[in-house]
């Protein structure tokens, strides 16, 4: 389901929002820092900060329903994938994907103009968790006509 | 601590994208980005429904959704849990929305193709900062109260005023001293509805006097048009238009035009518009090299002063239809350096010694109080006898005569010329010459450059 060019999109410098929900129908936002694809198996690893997002942690132990949304800044660019999800503990390869990912982001992001201080509040790796995730749909999501399509598994 | 909405207002000036997320009744999450997020009040926000058709299917099938606004000053995320009450396609909120679009689109070459669709408005039920390694979050308290009395100090200043000219420094002035913003210019309308002209400026390369903008056109002529306030909080990635190189005089004896002064390195404008009895008056604009550096409390404190000042200026007008005196001096000036004036008839453009000073009615004027004193030996004229003349063919004069008069004797002190208006007392100005002045009268298009 995904491709080899959409895989390394999403372990590319894009940023990366994450959608969860509680019990109550209560939807919750936070943000991962850093992908691993199983190209395989079509199976994304995120690694989120259960210290600065504990309800999405939470949530995803709950009933692991899970929505991402990969964007690249300087074009906006965007794919959301859904799917099933479990929390597993985060390894080394994990947490190093985290600070390559926190170094090459923030590096992106001031060449886009911003200071390093502002960005260091979105992307903290404090605590790791991995959200395994399944991927079952695709879309586009990048602003534009195909905004909102899904993408077909043949991609 | 309990945030309140007013003081997150860094987060909605649409700088950092915010994120919003929903859930499908059946519990399957969304979530995208926005560009924009309006503070209403404390207790709501408006998005513009710019959404993908997933977002919106979900809010109609479940109202609760999250939000994460962002500070652009220190990066600071706040969540707030919102329930989405209605959706507008119309109304004060929508209108404010849509001009802001309108403006914004405006500056990025887009005009008129991006249209407000609707407008979703949603109750926040709680407000909480997200955790930060960095700093300790610290809310920084509005600034409302601070602008608010600097609002109220720059009104006496107003008020005080009674003539034109008076009122527009005050504004000016006070702009820079109160609020401590100093790229600021005032533009009036003109009698016919399509133009404003700069009227006084502070801050700039060159004061632009008699500069025009036409309504409609960019941040200022949108206010106008709009009559709402247009504010930009970052330009960074907007296109910038090249009317930031100062202009000599041989461009404006070409063009016949006075360019519009501006910072090149803009980062935030406010285009505030001047109203009183129901009728625009003019734009109060403002400019910095900061990001973010007119916040809504700003934006709140200015239009006060804007519609203050439209007011007085209202007011000066009536009180200056009584007659007010001309008087001329130095009759022919016989020791001075003689000076030539031509006069273009076709646009009613005026050159002194070649120089490209104004046109239009404040031309007109000019050579009607010249050609009264060369050819009458006159020294007094009143406003009365001006509106009367035949001979100034003057449009709708009632209301904009001061106004053009103070123009003219701007323009002639920043020109330096031979030939100058000084105000001499309330009503009172007095046509000076430095030396013996020739009129000669052109015909036709012809070039000025001789």
């Amino acid at each position: 389901m995904i491709d080899a060019e959409l895989a390394s999109f999403m372990e590319s410098a894009v940023m990366i929002i994450v959608g969860t929900c509680d019990d109550v129908l209560r939807p919750q936002v936070g943000r991962a820092v850093g992908a691993i694809v199983d190209r395989a198996t079509s199976s994304v690893d995120l690694i989120v900060s259960e210290w600065q997002w504990p309800e999405t942690i939470a949530n995803v132990r709950w009933n692991g329903r899970l929505a991402v949304t990969f964007a690249r800044p300087s074009d906006y660019v965007s794919y959301q994938v859904k799917g099933r999800a479990m929390v597993v503990p985060a390894l080394a390869a994990h947490r190093a994907c985290a600070v390559r990912y926190v170094e090459a982001m923030t590096a992106t992001l001031v060449g886009n103009g911003l200071d390093a201080r502002v960005t260091a509040p979105w992307l903290v790796d404090r605590e790791p968790a991995a959200l395994r995730l399944a991927a079952e749909m695709i879309f586009i999501q990048t602003p534009g006509d195909m905004a909102g399509q899904r993408l077909e598994p043949s991609r | 601590m309990t945030i309140r909405l007013r003081d997150l207002g860094a987060c909605f000036e649409g700088v950092i994208p915010s994120i919003l997320a929903t859930a499908s009744a059946d519990g399957v999450p969304n979530i995208s980005y926005l560009s924009h997020v309006e503070f209403v009040d404390d207790a709501h926000v408006a998005l513009s429904n710019q959404f993908f058709s997933k977002t919106a299917a979900n809010l109609h099938a479940n109202n609760q959704a999250t939000l994460l606004l962002v500070d652009p000053r220190d990066g600071d995320q706040y969540r707030l849990n919102v329930t989405f009450d209605r959706s507008l396609d119309g109304g004060t909120l929508f209108d404010a929305m849509a001009a802001q679009l309108r403006a914004s689109s405006a500056q990025i070459g887009m005009h008129g193709v991006m249209r407000l669709r609707g407008v979703d408005l949603y109750r926040v039920d709680r407000v909480e900062a997200v955790q930060s390694p960095t700093i300790a979050t610290a809310i920084r308290p509005s600034t409302a109260d601070r602008h608010l009395a600097a609002a109220a100090t720059l009104a006496v200043r107003i008020a005080e005023a009674s003539d034109i000219a008076t009122i527009i420094d005050a504004v000016l002035d006070g702009v820079r001293e109160g609020f401590g913003f100093s790229n600021t210019m005032l533009l009036l309308k003109e009698p016919s509805g399509a133009r404003l002209v700069t009227v006084g400026s502070r801050g700039y390369a060159w004061s632009g006097i008699g500069s025009e903008v036409a309504v409609g056109e960019a941040v200022i002529g949108t206010a106008a048009a709009e009559r709402c306030a247009v504010r930009i909080s970052d330009m960074s990635r907007i296109r910038r238009f090249g009317s930031a190189i100062r202009p000599t005089s041989a461009d404006e004896n070409r063009t016949r035009t006075i360019a519009l002064p501006g910072l090149a390195d803009a980062m935030s404008q406010v285009a505030l518009p001047m109203i009183a009895g129901g009728s625009l008056r003019g734009v109060l604009f403002l400019e910095s090299a900061e990001r973010l550096a007119f916040s809504k409390d700003v934006e709140a404190a200015l239009s006060i002063v804007a519609n203050q000042a439209a007011a007085a200026l209202s007011l000066a007008d009536s009180l200056g239809n009584e007659p007010s005196l001309v008087t001329s001096e130095g009759n022919g000036a016989l020791a001075g350096r003689p000076f030539n004036i031509v006069h273009h008839t076709f646009d009613d453009s005026v050159f002194i010694d070649n120089e490209y000073v104004i046109k239009g009615v404040p031309g007109r004027l000019l050579v009607h109080l010249l050609r009264l004193h060369l050819r009458e030996g006159r020294a007094d004229f009143t406003n009365r006898e001006m509106r009367l003349s035949d001979e100034l063919r003057l449009p709708d004069l009632k209301d904009n005569l001061e106004t053009r008069l103070l123009l003219l004797r701007r323009r002639l002190e920043e020109k330096a010329a031979p030939l100058r208006l000084l105000q001499t007392g309330r009503g009172k100005l007095r046509l000076q010459l430095a030396g013996p002045a020739v009129l000669t009268v052109a015909k036709g298009k012809s070039s000025s450059s001789r």
